[in-house]
Parts: C-alpha cells; structure tokens; sequence
C-alpha cells in the first residue's frame, strides 16, 4: 500500500522526475480545508500504488517549492508527471474531484 | 453502493452532520452527500471558542472530525459526491449524482453557503495571486506584507487577528460606522497594534498584475477614492446559500435563501432544511446544530407517518 510522502526543498526534485503522475499536496499546520483533505489524499495514494504518488509539502517550511510554482493559496495541488506540471486544483477537493482530475490528464 | 435510501441529506457542515445524527439513531437508511470536504464553512476558521460544552478553544476541524465519527457510530454513510439534479417522482424523491441516481423517502437539505465577492474589477482574475477567502490557510504567504480585510462581522474579525500574527500590518476595510461582530473580538481588534481600520467605505477594484498590488477605496461620506498598496486582500463580506438545485421546487427569496418557520419544513412534501440556506440565519455552528436536529425531527416524524 502506498502512501503520502513528505517531501521538502532539498529532496523535492528527486520526487517528481519519471512518467509516474505525481500529486503534491501544498499545505500548512493551519489550514483547516488542507487537514481534512488529508484522508481522500491518502485514499488516493493507497488506490493507486503503482502509478501515482501523492507528496505533500508543508509551505511554512519550504518556501523555495512553493514560490516555484507560484502556490499563493492553499491548498494547492499541483499535478506533475515527467517533470512537469500537467494541471492545479486551488481549494479544498474530494478523492472524487481528484480521481475526475487523474483521469483527464493521466 | 445501495441505491435506496430513508434520508438523503445534501451537506455535510455542521447542520448536515447533527441531522444525520439524529437520523441513524432513528435507525433510518440515512445518506450523506459532500461536494467538498466534510465540514463546511467553519473549516475556514482557525478556532471555535463559542460552540457551547467546550471550555476551552477547539479546532474546527477536530469538532468536525468528531461529528463524522459520531454519524458512523449510528450508520450513516458519509459519501463525496455532487448532486446534479433533485426531484420529485410519486413518492420518492430523486437524487442524481455524478455517475448514479439514489432514491429518498425524505431530504434534508443543508447544503451551507458559499463565500460571497463584490463582482468588481481585479477580484476574481486576482484569485489566488493575492486575493483569498481563507486566513487561516494563506496567512503564511503573508508574512511581513501588508494585507486587506473585507468586511465587519465575526469572520472579518478574526481573520484580522489570525492574519495579524503573520503579517506587518493589517487593515480592516467596512462600509460601515461600526462592527457587527462580537464584541470580544472587537475589544481584541482595537487592542491588537497591528491592526486599523477604514470605516465607512468600500472596495471599487482589484489592482495588480501577476499578483495583487493595490485596492481602489472609495470613502462613502466623502465620495473620495484612492488607490492603497496592499499585498494581500481577504474577502469576509458575507455569504450566499447554495440553493440552486431548490430554484424549481420551493420558493426562495430575493437573495436565494429559503423561507421557512421553526418546523424546517418547505412546501415540498418530505424536504426538510438546516443551517444556512434559511433567511435570517446567524452564521454560527450551534445555531446550525440546532436547526440539523430540530430538522431531522421533523423529517422523523414525516416519516413515522409513511411507515
């Protein structure tokens, strides 16, 4: 089963390269919609364990991942595969908002 | 998933949740159906400090994990989907979801509000670069900066003391003279030195390009209006209820809320309401409580009458 990988401005690179999807998950302690995300962002991960991989980056702490990808407003989530950014969702999503997203861009 | 249900309710906030409560433990099938995240829109606030039974401050999302809890003790089924269409046929009304379409005995629709914008210039191009309806999930990218508040209830207050621990300098837009929000929360406004206040006006336009730089402010005595560097800018000016899927089934009024009395029910057999889609509700999460389980009574004794 897989499951959600925190992830921060050292390693994040190495996270997101290759042709599996990536989901990244921009949070922060203090946002509520971000923490009741979290079980559909565990859902999905636990769902998809060979073709998707659901990071979550804690924007308090790594504001170089944020501010490349110009997150504003959370929750983000950003969706990349091959490096690069395929689409966003802004705002707080189900796991079957997010399954919906999967299935337009995978 | 079973496609036949006593209770569908639309909403999974505060008044949803307390229905679906009473619902299980009337041991009717009861369904609830989210959009978005359970919760609805208490999720934005960072503490509750007013909700009855609780003396110290809790976490919105703490009270609202504990209230799914509760409804899965008593067998309700938690379910994310949007409803697409609601209707009546014979005896039963129809629900269509994304991919399916569920049958009720009985609704209970509470499916909350959503934030509300002025409809000016710059607002929604700068959404998300700037503009934002919840402090609590972007004060971070706020740090140091200066930012707006817009409005003068209980939200508008205390995003400003939330935002307040972040930024430089927050500064309370209201088109009023005075606040309407508690007083607690003004006595902490006016003590706080980061925050000030710019009574009796309003908001013309959203300045910026890639990102918010400034908000054109009109003085409503005066009728001066200038333009003041602003960073960030955070909409507290009220709500609108999601009642579009009611448009065709009851009557709603000139702001879309739904007319009712202390029963909760509507003109449309077997559809009950809750929380915040009813005129004259107080936008508060044990007045929202209190009408999901003054409704699901309601609903109860509805169907103890089919039965």
């Amino acid at each position: 089963m897989s499951e959600i990988i925190s992830v921060n401005d050292g390693n994040f690179e190495s996270f997101i390269q290759g042709d599996r999807m990536v989901i990244v998950d921009f949070w922060a302690p203090t946002c509520m919609p971000c923490r009741l995300m979290e079980p559909g962002l565990e859902k999905i991960a636990a769902s998809h364990p060979e073709n998707v991989r659901v990071l979550k980056v804690n924007v308090n702490e790594n504001p170089k991942t944020s501010s490349r990808y110009f997150v504003r407003t959370l929750p983000t989530l950003l969706f990349i595969k091959d490096g690069q950014v395929r689409t966003q969702i802004v705002g707080a999503v189900n796991p079957v908002q997010i399954e919906k997203t999967l299935s337009e861009v995978s | 998933m079973d496609k036949n249900w006593d209770v569908i309710i639309i909403g999974g906030g505060p008044a949803g949740l307390a229905a679906a409560v009473y619902c299980g433990r009337a041991l009717r099938k009861t369904l609830v159906l989210e959009k978005k995240v359970f919760g609805g829109q208490i999720v934005f606030a960072d503490i509750i400090e007013n909700y009855p039974g609780f003396a110290e401050p809790i976490v919105p999302a703490d009270l609202m994990e504990q209230m799914s809890k509760q409804c899965e003790r008593y067998g309700v089924v938690l379910e994310n989907d949007e409803v697409q269409a609601l209707r009546m046929e014979g005896e039963s009304w129809l629900v269509d979801v994304y991919q399916n379409t569920y049958t009720a005995k009985a609704i209970l629709y509470a499916a909350g509000s959503m934030h509300r914008f002025l409809g000016v210039p710059g607002e929604q191009e700068l959404l998300g670069r700037g503009v934002s309806v919840c402090a609590t999930c972007d004060a971070p990218f706020f740090l140091e900066r200066k930012v707006a508040v817009l409005g003068g209830g209980d939200t508008a207050l205390s995003e400003a003391l939330h935002l307040a621990k972040y930024a430089a300098e927050v500064t309370l837009i209201h088109r009023r003279d005075k606040f309407r929000a508690e007083k607690i929360l003004q006595d902490r406004v006016f003590k706080n030195g980061k925050i000030k206040v710019i009574w009796d006006s309003e908001v013309l336009a959203f300045k910026g390009g890639q990102r918010l730089e400034a908000l054109e402010i009109r003085n409503k005595k005066s009728g001066v209006a200038e333009a003041v560097a602003f960073d960030g800018a955070f909409m507290a000016i009220g709500t609108i209820p999601n009642t579009e899927l009611l448009k065709n089934i009851v009557t709603l009024d000139e702001n879309g809320y739904v007319v009712t009395d202390i029963s909760l029910r509507t003109e449309a057999n077997g559809l009950f309401v809750a929380g915040e889609v009813i005129r004259g509700n107080r936008r508060q999460v044990a007045i929202s409580v209190g009408m999901g389980v003054q409704a699901a009574l309601g609903c109860e004794e509805y169907l103890a009458a089919l039965d």
